[in-house]
């Protein structure tokens, strides 16, 4: 049955789709994207939180950087990433120590079809970082590590240019940023090695008075640059120009200040410089998420940017995600700044959730605020405190759904209110408009839901062409939203554009004249419809709407107590007439009404020992008449499916009975109270089989 | 030989028997599939909640599943136990919103220390504008594959199949609902021997002793459908077999569960929207579950009386071993029979006739032809403080009109003694196996430790019974048991 208990949805936010940041399941830094095979790779390093001493032991640094492995992400439009697991770890370097957690930001480059994978990690012996090579036939591994690391390249975050001549350079950051031709191989450095002291540093390793150990580094530094703390180069070529960009730090650090890093580049005609210091392409993180570290690459004509921040902890700034936001240049190829977004890059479809407190803009007293600080994974929602709060969000295709879609809204509000889904911005046209009541009362049922979430849907008012924007407003009391999502809805009906039909190939009648539903404000449940109410008010010339004419033109207008109600032809889509949907796509009343619906079928001549076969929700009534001739004996139904009843096909039969030669009138009548109502018939022989030989006319 | 088979699918009116019901506190609606957890079983219901039995026959209120909502089920996958339930009742004017979520949780055990569900996270969800309501979920774990499948859905609209994964009880990732029939509520999914099937409740529910609710079945060779009724009809377009419906002073059974205890004897957990005989409250079934040409069929609820009890080996009835006695009849000669002569019917023969000419005391069993006479008939009669099993209660067997008990002995072989004395080798533990017939088992071995759960009523020879390991795949250890 159809239980008459009044149920609703509580929402839970989840993390889906993507914007910024564009890795939810896990923490992702320095991501270095590249295109391989049109599609952009992006090789970040893997932070996790530190693993938690063995008793006794110190283990590793529970407030440093911590990384043991490395995945690959790959995309075709920059939004849906897949993550293709784990490629190297810290176990598979010969070199490198096993337990360092130190594979800090790498690169990978593709030359003669094979893939290079440059990385930074400990080493087994001796002190600092060096970098090796790992080598693939896939993007995505499986990588295998060469036994040593580059000589003459001691650092961290390596990066390789393959200029257009096929030469490759590498760089690095130590004692410096660093630049060097590679071999051919892209395994070697190409030239001398020079001798180079350590410098002596405050409290370091070797004894006083001595001078620490010369050892030998490969290339040269890069000249040009600005003082200041600089790591992280990536070097790219866009026309004539060499681009050397890094993280710098550029404010003060006397009197123990600590200023973050901004993402800088210098410019120069040559790979290997020296460079002309440009100025800043990102500035420093706001909340002091002290690193960023990045990079830069044209995908589809399109310049972005790849850089991270600490998005899902809020509190250690070691543990980062990465984001995307695009980046144009000027005339003389300078770089213009970029602010960060969240909203990211790449276009939304309206059919999947759009995560609105990735912004593009918003009205400065919206907050966006974790869903769960204890599973910051679990993403973020935006509440709109007033009336004139709103949030935008740019790039939404709505050519993915259709005017007879819904909204469906994840939000929480502790009054009632209403929640507008707008094109543009606060002033656009309404998208759809969603009552949020919280607090209702049914009889003595009394439901409150306020500070809930709660999933909810409406109706579209209007639906933008192609890609817009989308701005939701709120009403007055504070709304929170996690989510919105358009969902397109099966198309129930065809319009009719033939004068006939055919019965389907099991010899279900689809094409029907269905009259508008009748208010039965009684039916409150399907019990109701025992055999003496269905003759009573459906076989009851006093009680059916009048008139009730043999064929009823489309659009046809007939009145029934105070309801004025018209025919419509339909031709349903499916084998069974799904009048609730019938009435919920004209927005009329779907529960506790009668359906009544004609359809007429000619046939070439008499078809006897037939029987008309149906199923319907709820109960129903029948009858088959000649269009011609009608005498009280076939004025009668020839089938009533009383009760609460199901849709079944071939639930119940008619006596046998002959379709006249001519025009044949089939007519039901269905009552609902609170089922999603609908039918099915067809006409069977005598061993059950559809009888099909005759033309839908309506 | 005539051979004797009971009548295992009729319908007994046997209101003026006593029905072995459930004892206890067995109130639930939509009780998940009963699960057992050290010991001991469970099954959850509908608002949260759930009945825990130690011995299957007994059940009391205390189980714990928080969330609220309709219809969970329940499923061991590895050491864990996996619940599903939906977080919300199906609903009318607009309100079809549905989730469905899932939980982890060692033990089912609420007073255990590793008690502790995992947080319920979501795996699927109806937004009230689909044809579906998402509440009244099933798991299936396919023996073929161990993949794990949901269905959920109700009355309103379809029925809907989804994966998960066993590992997390997380959807399978990019995994897309799928309709498997229209118009079902409290679904189940079950495999068997190359067959899926789709269990679904139709009619009406809710309305106490006039409920029409009852459990249908179509089936599949593949988990993802189409499920066809037993004329061919698609579940998509309503079809359905009956497996169970009202009758034995119970109406409205709902929400099928099916639980396997032992090769050939399964049993169908359901509730009953009213059962007269509980001021027609919804409690809990447990029916034998049978299977008839591939499909299930709920066996009957068993009701003391007074049974014959013959061996699917030889169709023999189980007897005391003592003199026939012989009926005395006035023969004719039937070349002399006068048609005109009005026929006098000849009386059964009764206990007092016989019972004279038997021993006093223990008395060996043996199986002989039927012929319907005193020593061939046994009042089956569960004991009330002897406990049960899942499903059913201890019984004694005693010859009709008398204490005189069946009875095991240490050495493995049957026999009678002259009164019921409640120990346990004279209890039995009747159970009807997917085919109808029946194992009886006694409760233990005289001089073992341990509840007997191996041996049962076996026929040596066709006039021996004797008590041996159970098999199914033997006719020795099967019986029929027909009314008398």
């Amino acid at each position: 049955m159809k239980t008459l208990n009044l149920m609703i949805l509580l929402g839970f936010p989840l993390a889906i789709t993507a914007q910024n940041p564009i890795i939810h399941n896990q923490f992702a830094a320095d991501p270095t994207a590249r295109v391989f095979n049109d599609k952009v790779y992006v090789y970040p390093s893997h932070d996790i939180i530190p693993p938690k001493p063995e008793p006794g032991q110190n283990g590793v640094r529970q407030d440093w950087f911590c990384m043991a492995d490395y995945h690959v992400f790959s995309s075709e439009n920059l939004t849906d990433w897949t993550d293709h697991g784990v490629i190297l770890s810290q176990e598979d370097v010969q070199w490198g120590n096993p337990a360092g957690y130190s594979m800090w930001a790498p690169d990978c480059v593709e030359k003669n079809g094979k893939y290079y994978f440059y990385f930074p990690d400990g080493q087994k012996i001796g002190r600092g970082f060096g970098i090796g090579v790992a080598t693939a036939d896939s993007p995505v591994g499986p990588f295998t590590a060469e036994p040593e690391p580059i000589k003459g390249v001691s650092g961290i975050d390596p990066c390789v240019l393959l200029d257009n001549d096929g030469q490759a350079y590498i760089y690095w950051s130590g004692m410096g940023i660093r630049g060097a031709k590679l071999k051919d191989n892209m395994k070697e450095v190409d030239g001398e090695l020079q001798a180079m002291q350590m410098p002596q540093r405050p409290g370091g390793n070797a004894p006083q008075g001595q001078t620490p150990p010369a050892f030998m580094v490969a290339g040269q530094q890069m000249e040009g640059l600005p003082d200041g703390f600089k790591e992280g180069p990536f070097v790219f070529r866009r026309g004539d120009w060499y681009y050397l960009t890094f993280p710098w730090v550029r404010g003060d650090t006397s009197n123990g200040a600590n200023p973050t890093e901004t993402l800088a580049y210098a410019m120069s005609k040559n790979p290997l410089g020296p460079w002309d210091f440009k100025g800043i392409i990102m500035a420093e993180h706001s909340n002091r998420c002290w690193t960023n570290h990045h990079s830069i690459l044209e995908y589809k004509g399109q310049w972005y940017i790849f850089y991270h921040h600490n998005d899902y902890s809020p509190r250690d700034d070691k543990r980062r995600s990465p984001h995307i936001d695009k980046i144009a240049f000027n005339a003389d190829g300078t770089i213009i700044e970029v602010k960060p977004t969240l909203r990211g890059v790449g276009v939304t479809p309206a059919n999947s959730r759009i995560e609105i407190d990735r912004f593009s803009t918003k009205s400065d007293d919206v907050s966006i605020l974790f869903n769960d600080t204890l599973n910051t994974f679990r993403g973020w929602h935006a509440t709109l405190p007033s009336k004139t709060s709103w949030v935008r969000y740019n790039d939404v295709d709505f050519s993915s759904v259709n005017a007879n879609g819904y909204l469906t809204v994840c939000v929480k509000a502790n009054a009632n209110t209403t929640l507008k889904v707008r094109e543009r911005d606060a002033k656009g046209k309404v998208i759809a408009q969603v009552p949020i009541n919280v607090v209702s009362q049914m009889g003595n049922f009394r439901r409150d839901m306020s500070g809930r979430w709660l999933t909810l849907t409406a109706p579209l008012l209007y639906l933008p062409k192609g890609i817009s924007d989308i701005c939701i407003t709120g009403e007055g009391d504070s709304i929170s939203v996690d989510w919105l999502q358009i969902k397109k809805r099966p198309e129930y009906f065809s319009s009719i554009s033939s004068p006939t039909a055919s019965p389907d190939e099991q010899g279900f009648i689809r094409r029907w004249m269905i009259l508008e539903p009748i208010d039965n404000p009684e039916a409150n449940s399907n019990l109701l419809f025992s055999f003496t109410y269905m003759q009573d008010n459906l076989a009851n010339p006093a009680k059916l709407p009048k008139p009730l004419p043999n064929m009823p033109r489309d659009g046809q207008k007939v009145k029934h107590d105070k309801q004025s109600l018209t025919w419509h032809a339909t031709e349903s889509n499916t084998y069974n007439v799904r009048l609730f949907r019938f009435a919920d796509l004209l927005q009329k009343a779907t529960y506790r009404v009668c359906f009544w619906a004609v359809t007429t079928i000619e046939c070439e001549e008499d078809i006897p020992n037939v029987r008309l076969a149906a199923g319907s929700n709820g109960a129903s009534m029948w009858w088959v008449e000649p269009a011609e001739g009608k005498t009280a004996e076939n004025d009668k139904p020839v089938l009533m499916l009383e009760s609460d009843r199901r849709m079944v096909a071939d639930d119940g039969m008619s006596n046998r009975l002959t379709l006249k030669k001519g025009r044949n009138i089939v007519r039901c009548a269905v009552v609902n109270g609170p089922g999603l109502s609908d039918f099915c018939v067809r006409f069977v022989d005598e061993k059950g089989k559809p009888v099909t030989k005759y033309t839908i006319k309506n | 030989m005539k051979t004797i088979r009971a009548i295992l699918f009729a319908a007994l009116n046997c209101s003026l028997l006593t029905a072995t019901a459930q004892t206890g506190a067995p109130y639930i609606h939509d009780p998940s599939t009963i699960v057992e957890c050290d010991g001991k079983y469970y099954t959850f219901g509908t608002g949260g909640g759930g009945l825990i039995s130690d011995d299957g026959w007994t059940w009391r209120s205390g189980g714990v599943r928080p969330g609220g909502g309709a219809a969970p089920d329940a499923m061991k996958i590895g050491k864990r136990y996996l619940v599903i339930y939906g977080a919300t009742g199906g609903g009318l004017f607009g309100n079809h919103n549905g989730r469905i979520l899932t939980m982890w949780n060692k033990t089912l055990d609420p007073e255990s220390p590793h008690f502790k569900y995992t947080e319920a996270i979501e795996v699927a969800s109806s937004d009230g504008m689909e044809d579906c309501d998402a509440i009244d979920p099933s798991l299936l774990l396919d023996p073929n594959t161990g993949r794990l499948w949901a269905s959920y859905g109700t009355y309103w609209g379809s029925i809907r199949l989804i994966e998960l994964d066993p590992k997390t009880g997380e959807r399978v990732k990019g995994n897309v609902e799928q309709d498997i029939a229209i118009d079902c509520e409290a679904t189940d999914l079950i495999y068997r021997d190359g067959w899926y099937y789709l269990l679904g409740t139709h009619g009406t529910c809710c309305d106490g002793v006039n409920s029409t609710y009852n459990i249908i079945v179509g089936r599949s060779r593949s988990v993802t459908g189409p499920y066809l009724d037993n004329v061919g009809r698609d579940m998509l377009k309503g079809g359905g077999r009956m497996v169970l419906a009202a009758g034995d002073r119970v109406t409205g059974p709902g929400h099928f569960g099916r639980t396997v205890i032992d090769e050939g004897v399964e049993i169908m957990s359901c509730h009953y929207e009213a059962d007269f005989d509980m001021g027609g409250r919804s409690v809990l079934g447990i029916r034998p579950l049978l299977w008839k040409n591939g499909w299930p069929v709920a066996g009957d609820r068993f009701h003391e009386g007074t049974y014959a009890i013959t061996s699917e080996r030889r169709g023999y009835s189980l007897e005391l071993a003592v003199n026939f006695t012989r009926i005395e009849q006035q023969r004719q000669n039937f070349r002399r029979i006068d048609p005109n002569e009005p026929i006098v019917p000849v009386p059964n023969q009764k206990l007092e006739d016989v019972i004279g000419t038997w021993p006093s005391g223990e008395i060996a069993v043996h199986c002989s032809d039927y012929m319907f006479r005193p020593h061939q008939h046994w009042t089956i009669t569960p004991v009330a403080e002897a406990g049960g099993f899942l499903g059913g209660p201890y019984c004694k067997i005693t010859i009709a009109g008398t204490e005189r008990a069946l009875a095991a002995t240490k050495d493995l072989e049957l026999n009678t003694v002259p009164q019921f004395t409640g120990s346990d080798e004279q209890l039995w533990r009747i159970e009807q196996l997917i085919d109808g017939t029946y194992r009886i088992m006694p409760k233990r071995i005289p001089g073992k430790k341990e509840i007997n759960t191996r041996y049962v009523i076996y026929s040596a020879g066709d006039s021996t019974p004797t008590l041996a390991e159970y098999d199914f795949n033997s006719d020795n250890s099967k019986w029929n048991l027909k009314r008398q």
